[in-house]
């Protein structure tokens, strides 16, 4: 193993203008304006928008019954819509990486092709799915499963189906790529072992491709929590979200410091959720110990 | 243990099977419907055209197609430039290796938290918003892609091939320019297109940061779905889809192995 490439003879040095910018970019339109938005949920300010001080006041308005259940439907949104891309993502990657492997290079391309098309397109081919007249109604009635057309637009339902769709592939590229690099010939010792497709689930193939789980786990969970545009477009104005209320608050006339308090709020619980996730996800991957 | 194995198999297989009828039907009837003379929820009458000759004479779609691609290319030219600065800067022996993780947050904040803070900051400092905010705000998440990537990628190279340039006399300039640069290239042009794809295709970012005055292929395509179903949005998908078809071709040709996520 060679060393990494650093240069150690200091007369070599570029100079540092040549770093500069990209960390001068990364102050100021990244860690500033994080820094604002945190000040700003603090900002006592008067209704014609003048400084008044500092004071916990904006937050008061969340302590409540609503705020609180929007959080949690959030919460949920995020932890379901990660199960179910797991519960789709994981056998889908270990059917690229090796019962299919031939076809590989054709799966990842029918994956990647909608993943890198516009996702209001495909919010707008589901109305085409889900509409009262539309196809999966249709295709319903002509087999006979129901005879009146379903409500399907406008539910949670086409918020979950909205949400699975677009976040799938986040879910299933870095699961397949950390099963593309695991050795097949272990789950054959497995077998051979004795041991039956749970127990090689639980005790090979999860423990090794754990990195990537964890990373397609947090890919999807993250933005899940925090998204605004599928609920709004898919569920109607029946429910709330993070992200609704967030973009609310702060594209709405004077209350930007409410927006700014409610986004550190949810921020704050995201983020502890998250490391409960993680650890909850190391438990369950990776029984006695790390492994990679 | 053959039985819980092609058990293994059989269920993969029927997970694979709906999960790309569950990507592929929607599409499917997207784009049949954009050849149908009669618009939905009307059934399938006779083949047409008409829909995609309608979409080519739009002045306003191509107006916000060539705003997303203004967007993107100078988004992608940003946080390309900087980001290969910074990662040449920490290569040449600047000690810089904790400040790299510094760009790490930007994948993981949420977008929307992201576009919140920088729409606070652009109201703050009073920059008007419209196509500059937002080649801004996808710089930052280029970088984000950028530095990760390319140092990773960068601390890979075999270090030999430095020190033979420095001994056959090369300056650090021209060991950039003439080894270092080349053996980047296939990662540096995959992060580019997938920096090019995330500001072309971006939602979140442009609805808060783009203003009103200036539109993005995003915000047209909203405004066009809040209008209702129209054909026109279904021919204008079928061509989306077959420019993505195209760079995503063009991304397996490169067959490099940069990960992309």
């Amino acid at each position: 193993m060679n060393s990494p490439p650093f240069i150690k003879d200091p007369k070599k040095q570029l100079p540092f203008a040549l770093g500069s910018p990209a960390l001068l970019w990364q102050v100021l339109f990244f860690y500033i304006p994080l820094a604002l938005i945190t000040v700003s949920g603090f900002l006592k300010v008067s209704e014609l928008g003048a400084f008044e001080g500092f004071s916990l006041e904006n937050f008061r308005l969340f302590f409540s019954p609503v705020y609180l259940k929007t959080i949690l439907a959030s919460l949920i949104l995020g932890l379901s819509n990660t199960i179910l891309c797991f519960a789709i993502a994981f056998p889908l990657a270990y059917f690229m990486a090796f019962t299919g492997r031939k076809h590989k290079n054709t799966l990842l391309f029918f994956l990647i092709v909608p993943f890198w098309t516009n996702f209001l397109l495909h919010v707008y081919a589901w109305f085409y799915v889900l509409e009262k007249h539309g196809f999966l109604n249709n295709l319903l009635i002509k087999l006979g499963i129901i005879g009146e057309p379903l409500q399907l637009l406008n539910s949670p339902l086409a918020i979950m189906i909205m949400m699975v769709y677009y976040y799938l592939p986040f879910m299933v590229l870095p699961i397949y790529s950390s099963l593309e690099r695991f050795n097949e010939s272990l789950l054959e010792a497995s077998y051979d072992l004795g041991g039956n497709f749970q127990t090689t689930l639980r005790k090979v193939l999860f423990p090794l491709t754990s990195r990537g789980i964890k990373a397609g786990v947090f890919l999807v969970y993250i933005p899940s929590f925090a998204e605004f545009a599928i609920p709004e477009l898919m569920g109607g104005d029946k429910k709330m979200f993070v992200g609704n209320v967030i973009s609310t608050f702060i594209l709405g006339e004077g209350t930007g410091s409410l927006g700014a308090a409610f986004t550190l709020l949810s921020g704050l619980i995201l983020l502890l959720s998250a490391v409960g996730l993680y650890y909850l996800l190391t438990w369950i991957l990776e029984p006695g110990g790390k492994h990679g | 243990m053959d039985n819980s194995k092609s058990l293994g198999r059989i269920l993969s297989l029927c997970v694979v099977a709906f999960a790309y009828l569950f990507l592929y039907v929607p599409i499917f009837v997207l784009l049949v419907f954009s050849f149908n003379t009669n618009q939905f929820p009307a059934p399938w009458s006779s083949f047409t055209l008409d829909w995609y000759r309608e979409l080519f004479q739009s002045s306003y779609l191509w107006k916000s197609f060539s705003n997303s691609l203004i967007v993107a290319t100078s988004a992608t030219a940003i946080s390309l430039g900087a980001g290969i600065g910074l990662v040449f800067y920490a290569a040449s022996g600047g000690k810089i290796g904790k400040f790299m993780g510094m760009f790490y947050g930007n994948l993981v904040i949420p977008e929307t938290v992201l576009a919140v803070s920088l729409l606070s900051l652009f109201t703050l400092i009073d920059i008007p918003l419209g196509l500059t905010t937002l080649i801004l705000a996808h710089s930052v998440l280029g970088l984000g892609f950028v530095i990760p990537i390319v140092y990773a990628r960068y601390r890979e190279l075999d270090y030999n091939l430095t020190e033979a340039s420095f001994a056959l006399g090369a300056t650090p300039l021209q060991t950039f320019f003439k080894v270092t640069l080349p053996l980047l290239r296939p990662s540096l042009v995959t992060t580019a297109l997938l920096v090019f794809i995330i500001s072309f295709d971006d939602f979140i970012l442009s609805y808060f940061c783009a203003g009103s005055s200036s539109q993005t292929l995003s915000l047209y395509i909203l405004s066009m779905i809040r209008t209702g179903v129209s054909p026109v949005v279904n021919a204008l998908s079928s061509v989306l889809l077959f420019l993505s078809s195209l760079l995503v071709l063009f991304f397996f040709s490169l067959k490099t192995r940069v990960r992309i996520f």
